[in-house]
């Protein structure tokens, strides 16, 4: 890192799409955060008399088939989709990392292992992988976590494998050798947080992708299971009612939508603070 | 690829499609859209399938027909005669019959038949049959073991399609899925599971059932059968003109084809049970007070109205309500009484929690609420959750795709699940009951010693139709007061149609729309 005053992820705001993006990502954070202290509703108790009511001032979206709160309904959904795709990334990071160090740093036979396997499941659409994977453990949001970070290992596995591999015949690490520094030291202090911005950036575009994923999921039942909200299952619900009460739809779709725009544009604008888009496309 | 080439392209597949669609409109085709709950049924062989869909019915004939009134007419077989005791039956076939692939129908075709249905799927719908003779050509008599006073219905049933013995033996499993061979108003031109079958009319055809007012060969000389399992897709394809009927219209669909003016909705008796099969032998619910109070907490009537919209019936019963065997005593009968559900938990040792769930030493009743994975049954399950939670049943939903979870059901794992069937004879009572199928189709692993003598007097025992549904009633009456499951909801059998495209014939003088249908239907130029 340098020595500018402020962390790269600040810096970011400072850029304006970064800062519209930003924001939208920390509202949607502090909701999903601060869910019950936003809403009076409770997002499964059903009232069957208030079901299909379009938005009104009691209920700011409309209810939806069994009369609850969509909102709130849209609120802790974001909690199921955000968590979800949050921890499944991020043991895809740390698997990944792992995996991809040990591969770089011991080189051989592991190596051409890992890879092979790596750009095995890399070949396959994420979608599929995650299917297959949730149709072996079950549905849930513990099944789609687990799908969601092994379909998206291969990434993070490769990229920090290509990072250690160039960083290993760096002058500084020859240097670092010579002194006397052992394989851990110079492996933990030396090489992986070297690797880890471009690896961050990666996990932060990945989360946009994990989001659609998770939803998909849901969108056919397989992820977080009722009356547990999620935006996919949401729009799942509502695509059969499209025509009865089409807000149902809309107002998760666009929050997925939303949130990963926002995504992708606060990761721009991180790429272009860090000023790594060079090295990483170098690399990967 | 250039630019004026895509163009080229481009226009020539537009004015194929034009051009196709006006052949479409000279020629007599249409497009229908199966029921959502006869999508991917993988094959047309009648004998070995557990799920068939309604164009088998075109495909192949039967020898006895039903009307809208449930009673018997000829088709293949042009009379027939029961001994006085039950124990023979003697059938005269239709003359110059002949199948799709040159096969001549005649008594030897019958004998062939029957003799396939010995270890099949559907072995209990010919297994009265001792032996079946042939007298001559057009005459055969099956000597009965014992009085089957549902031979009737099972011939005119879609399991009991008369398929051509020689080209079914030849094809083995391929037959039904690759190639097909009935005596049916139309041939199979192609299959592909799960997306759609494509028949033509079968031009030599004149042995219709005198139930339709054609007997000869079918107006409509293409038909396609697509299967859409979203039922919302399919209504879109049908208003946009895309297809011209849909065999279902689940109910909160029907004020949006109503709305529109070139579309007609047909509405016939139903014949599916929606229901919630309870694992008797998974506890909790190995306590038949548990089991009572999860069935009696099931709300039909606020079900009824949320979530269909007010169309069809609550179910009390297992059976449809046009079925003699479903007027059960009143005890029997399985009724919303959250007070009585209470009251059993509380007796059980069930204690209600401060967050709503009850606990027995220190475990939650926590129990779990299987689905399949179609809108209707997601949503119908997430009211019945709610419903159980209200006596204190905190229920866990699993949402399973809606082709696999019928080998989910074989691992017995199932506690409570949402599903439903269809069928109109009180055997299925026996099908989704009996001891021998635990899992599937028994997924309530209900096996009663009781239940098991009921159900062997009730399928094999009775010698006339009075004495079958007595005993039906009998065993069914049992069944339900061991609370394997939980009736919820009858609907209707709601068919629409594009009424610009398809005269509709009437009176229509069929439980539904089938074989007998379709023969009268025209398509307008």
């Amino acid at each position: 890192m340098s020595g500018r005053a402020l962390p790269a992820p600040l810096r970011a705001f400072r850029r304006p799409l970064g800062a519209v993006a930003g924001g939208w990502l920390a509202a949607v954070i502090l909701a999903a955060l601060f869910a019950p202290l936003l809403t009076p509703y409770d997002y499964d108790i059903q009232a069957l008399k208030e079901a299909y009511q379009p938005a009104s001032a009691r209920h700011w979206l409309g209810t939806d088939e069994f009369g609850r709160d969509l909102l709130t309904r849209l609120i802790y959904g974001a909690r199921t989709s955000l968590s979800v795709s949050g921890i499944a990334i991020a043991l895809s990071v740390a698997c990944g990392m792992t995996l991809g160090a040990a591969a770089a740093w011991f080189g051989g036979w592991f190596d051409r292992a890992v890879t092979v396997v790596v750009d095995l499941t890399w070949s396959f659409p994420e979608i599929l992988i995650a299917l297959i994977l949730v149709a072996i453990i079950g549905p849930g949001t513990t099944g789609t976590m687990v799908a969601i970070s092994v379909a998206y290992l291969a990434q993070f596995t490769r990229l920090t494998r290509a990072q250690i591999l160039t960083l290993k015949s760096e002058t500084f690490i020859e240097a670092a050798r010579s002194l006397g520094a052992g394989n851990a030291h110079i492996l933990f202090r030396h090489l992986l947080p070297n690797a880890l911005a471009p690896v961050l950036v990666s996990a932060m575009l990945a989360t946009g992708d994990a989001i659609i994923l998770e939803a998909t999921l849901g969108f056919f039942g397989l992820g977080a299971q009722p009356p547990v909200p999620s935006w996919g299952g949401m729009m799942s619900a509502g695509s059969a009612l499209v025509f009865k009460a089409p807000w149902i739809i809309i107002f998760p779709g666009l929050a997925v939508a939303v949130t990963v725009v926002a995504i992708n544009l606060f990761g721009d604008a991180l790429i272009a603070e860090l000023d790594i888009r060079a090295r990483m496309r170098r690399q990967v | 690829m250039t630019l004026s080439f895509r163009k080229t392209l481009l226009s020539a597949s537009v004015s194929l499609a034009a051009l196709l669609a006006a052949q479409g409109a000279l020629a007599q085709e249409a497009v229908f859209v199966l029921n959502t709950s006869e999508v991917g049924a993988p094959t047309y062989n009648p004998i070995k399938a557990t799920n068939l869909n309604k164009a088998t019915t075109l495909l192949f004939d039967r020898l006895v027909s039903q009307a809208a009134d449930l009673s018997y007419h000829p088709w293949l077989a042009e009379s027939w005669e029961e001994a006085p005791d039950g124990m023979s039956w003697t059938f005269h076939l239709k003359k110059g019959v002949t199948f799709h692939n040159g096969e001549p129908f005649t008594a030897e075709t019958i004998a062939k038949w029957l003799d396939l249905f010995k270890g099949s799927e559907n072995a209990y719908m010919a297994e009265a049959i001792a032996e079946v003779q042939v007298v001559d050509e057009a005459t055969v008599k099956f000597v009965m073991a014992r009085p089957e006073p549902n031979m009737l219905y099972n011939l005119s049933s879609s399991y009991m399609s008369v398929i051509e013995p020689k080209s079914f033996v030849e094809l083995g499993d391929n037959y039904g899925v690759t190639e097909v061979y009935g005596t049916g108003p139309f041939k199979l031109e192609s299959f592909a599971v799960g997306q759609e079958t494509v028949l033509v009319r079968n031009d030599d055809y004149t042995w219709g059932s005198p139930l339709a007012k054609n007997t000869g060969p079918a107006k409509i000389e293409k038909l396609t059968f697509r299967e859409i399992a979203e039922d919302s897709t399919a209504f879109l394809e049908l208003k946009t003109g895309g297809v011209d009927m849909l065999f279902g219209v689940p109910a909160d669909l029907l004020a949006e084809v109503q709305k529109e003016a070139n579309l007609a909705v047909l509405t016939l008796p139903g014949q599916d049970v929606y229901y919630m099969p309870i694992n008797v032998t998974k506890a909790p619910f190995d306590d038949i007070r548990v089991r009572e109070a999860a069935a009696k907490a099931i709300n039909q009537e606020e079900i009824l109205a949320s979530v269909f919209g007010g169309v069809g019936t609550v179910a009390d019963t297992f059976l449809i309500s046009a079925l003699p065997e479903s007027k059960v005593s009143d005890g029997a009968k399985i009724k919303y009484d959250p007070a009585r559900a209470n009251a059993l938990l509380d007796e059980a040792g069930w204690v209600m929690g401060a967050d709503g769930v009850r606990a027995k030493d220190g475990q939650p009743l926590q129990v779990s609420l299987w689905t399949q994975s179609d809108s209707i049954f997601r949503r119908l399950t997430e009211v019945v959750q709610a419903q159980l939670k209200a006596v204190g049943i905190a229920a866990e939903i699993t949402t399973f795709d809606s082709s696999m979870i019928r080998d989910q059901y074989k691992t017995g794992e199932q506690q409570l699940a949402v599903r439903s069937y269809n069928w109109d004879n009180a055997d299925i009572v026996d099908w989704f009951f009996g001891g021998d199928r635990l899992g599937y189709p028994n997924v309530s692993m209900f096996n009663d010693p009781k239940a098991e003598e009921l159900r062997a007097a009730a399928m094999t025992g009775a010698k006339n139709m009075e004495e079958r549904v007595a005993n039906f009633t009998a065993y069914h009456d049992y069944v339900l007061t061991q609370f394997p499951m939980a009736p919820i909801y009858q609907p209707v059998n709601s068919v629409a149609y594009n009424k610009d495209r398809l005269v509709m014939p009437e009176p229509l003088n069929a439980a539904d729309v089938g074989a007998i249908a379709i023969m009268d239907m025209e398509v307008k130029d």
